[in-house]
This record gives structure tokens, C-alpha cells and sequence, in this order.
């Protein structure tokens, strides 16, 4: 049996395992307010009060000129080394696609057969899956 | 319970909180609670100029449901200890909402 | 939640969170923030005129409106030019957009 079988599984049951399987991974999150911030997601909690690195934020505005009565829209960035963005913004996050494509780095193997693993509660003998065979 | 013991890691150092009213404060860090309401000392609002409005105020309490985000010194943080920390605390909060 | 227990008995200013100022003697806080303020004056900014001082007396702010709470340094608060400075109001603390 291949290694990876054995080592401790941490199983995709709720949104928030989807979450900690991003750490370290470099994540999108669009908050309240037109804003939008990429970075290297460090910490989270169960408000999704997060904790990133390298952080770009994109805020979105949207200018009525008084004259032609047209609306254009602009963007600003800015960069922040370590930013903590309070849960209560937080509308959605994008999980980084390098944890569903295959093939997979040595080191998600563990993260892609959690994916894929159903529900403990419906079945009394854990599936395992074994990669290498391919 | 991370933030709050991540925060209280940080205490003595500077940070800039920046509140949903657009407001950036730059401060040092004193002291936090459970409600992430945060007390800095030593303060500045940014753009004073045109935001004179707390001038005379050297020492403050910020609410934590005001604040949007917190910058913090990259140096002070141990990014690696903290994903561990964040990892512990997510499997251990599921495992109690089971129980 | 001993926060603002320091700035109890001092004169402390309250921003609130639909961006009002308001400068008082703290009397009592608890756990969510409700505060009582004794003696207060809102002060009124506006980019026009000078600050406006309105008297308040004796006020209970729910928690839940609160955004910031300073300690007052009064020497330097009494040096200031209120009828000089000129001012937007504060915007208002948006939780939704």
C-alpha cells in the first residue's frame, strides 16, 4: 500500500475544511464594499476572519459624469505586506483551481483524495483511494 | 479564539486599523478581547488634515465590529506557527460542533 | 472587556457610527459597549463654518452604534482652534455596501 493511504486523513465535510485546505495557497476573496483582495491566506476562523500575506487589494468604483450622464467604472489597487480582514466583510472566496485539477503536486495528494472521500457517517469502512497505480 | 490570542501576540507592536468609515488609524497596539475590540496608544489618523476630528485624542478604544482590517508588521509574524495554529483550531472547532 | 475601564470619570470622545462626534465624561460602560456620557457636547464639523458646539447633557449610547472611544488630552484639546477648523463630517460606518 502506497504511503499516502495510511497518512491521517482530514475529510471534506464542511465548507470550512474547504478553507483550511487553502492555507498557505494563494486565495481570492471579494468582500463587502466593492472590494476584492488577493493573498496568501495564513489564518482563518469560523467568522472567516482571515490573516493574509501579500496582499492586493482592487476596489471598485463606479463615476457618473455629471455632463454626458455616463457611468464609467475604475479600479485602484493597492499592495499590503500582512493584512487581518475582519469575517463580517467577507462575501465569497475563491478556492485556488490547483486543488481540483489533476494531475497533482506530490504534496496535495492527501487534500485530493480528502476531496473525493464521502461522508464518513455513510459508510462503516472507510474507501481509501490509491493514486499509485497511475 | 485564534485571532484574539494571535492579536494579544502582537501587543507593543504598531499597527494601522482601518475602520468601515474609510478611517485609518496608526497606533500602538495595547491591549484586545474576545470581541476583537482593540485599544491603541499613542495614535494618528491618517490624513489628519482632513480628518481632524479626534486631534486631541492620544489613546483609543476601537470596536471591533467598526474595523474592515488590521495591517500588521510582516516581522512580527510567524507565518508558518500561525497556519499550524489555524489548522489546530479549525479540525478542533469541527470536532466539538460533533460532540 | 476591562478596555474603557481606564478612561472611566475622564473625558473621552465618542465617534459613533453614523459618524457624529461626541465629547463627554464616561460614567459607566458594559460588556457590549452601552455607555453612559455625562456632560456632552456634540461637535458639529462642517467644511464651511468652524466647529459647532452643541450641549447634550446626560446620554446613554447603545454599544452597537459605537465606532471609536478616545481619551480626551484635555491641555491639548483646550489649545485647539475649534472656530478654525474646517471639516467634512465624518462618513458613517458602512456594514453592508
Amino acid at each position: 500500500m502506497a504511503d499516502t493511504v495510511t497518512a491521517p486523513i482530514t475529510s471534506v465535510e464542511e465548507p470550512l475544511d474547504l478553507v483550511r485546505l487553502c492555507l498557505d495557497e494563494h486565495i481570492y476573496v471579494k468582500l463587502r464594499g466593492d472590494r476584492e483582495v488577493r493573498g496568501r491566506l495564513h489564518a482563518f476562523d469560523q467568522h472567516l476572519n482571515l490573516v493574509l500575506g501579500d496582499v492586493e487589494e482592487t476596489i471598485t468604483t463606479v463615476e457618473l459624469d455629471p455632463e454626458t450622464k455616463e457611468e464609467s467604472v475604475h479600479t485602484t489597487n493597492r499592495k499590503m505586506d500582512m493584512l487581518f480582514v475582519r469575517g463580517d466583510g467577507v462575501i465569497l472566496g475563491l478556492i485556488p483551481s490547483i486543488l481540483y485539477t489533476a494531475p497533482l503536486p506530490k504534496k496535495l495528494d492527501n487534500h485530493a483524495i480528502n476531496l473525493f472521500r464521502p461522508p464518513r457517517e455513510r459508510y462503516e469502512t472507510p474507501i481509501l483511494f490509491d493514486l499509485s497505480k497511475d | 479564539m485564534l485571532f484574539y490570542s494571535f492579536f494579544k501576540t502582537l501587543v507593543g507592536q504598531t499597527v494601522t486599523v482601518e475602520l468601515k468609515n474609510d478611517l485609518s488609524v496608526v497606533g500602538t497596539l495595547v491591549s484586545v478581547d474576545q470581541f476583537l475590540n482593540i485599544k491603541l496608544d499613542n495614535i494618528k489618523v491618517e490624513h489628519e488634515d482632513q480628518h481632524p476630528h479626534m486631534m486631541s485624542v492620544k489613546n483609543c478604544f476601537i470596536r471591533g465590529s467598526v474595523v474592515r482590517y488590521v495591517h500588521l508588521p510582516p516581522a512580527a509574524i510567524d507565518t508558518a506557527l500561525l497556519q499550524d495554529a489555524a489548522r489546530r483550531e479549525s479540525q478542533q472547532s469541527t470536532a466539538t460542533a460533533k460532540a | 472587556m476591562s478596555e474603557i475601564q481606564a478612561y472611566v470619570n475622564e473625558r473621552v470622545l465618542v465617534v459613533t457610527s453614523d459618524g457624529r462626534v461626541i465629547v463627554g465624561t464616561l460614567k459607566g460602560f458594559d460588556q457590549v459597549t452601552n455607555i453612559v456620557l455625562a456632560d456632552c457636547q456634540e461637535r458639529i464639523f462642517s467644511p464651511d463654518d468652524g466647529v459647532e458646539m452643541a450641549p447634550l447633557g446626560l446620554y446613554f449610547i447603545r454599544g452597537d452604534n459605537i465606532a471609536v472611544v478616545g481619551l480626551v488630552d484635555q491641555e491639548q484639546d483646550s489649545s485647539l482652534q475649534f472656530g478654525a477648523l474646517r471639516a467634512q463630517p465624518l462618513p458613517e460606518i458602512l456594514h453592508g455596501a
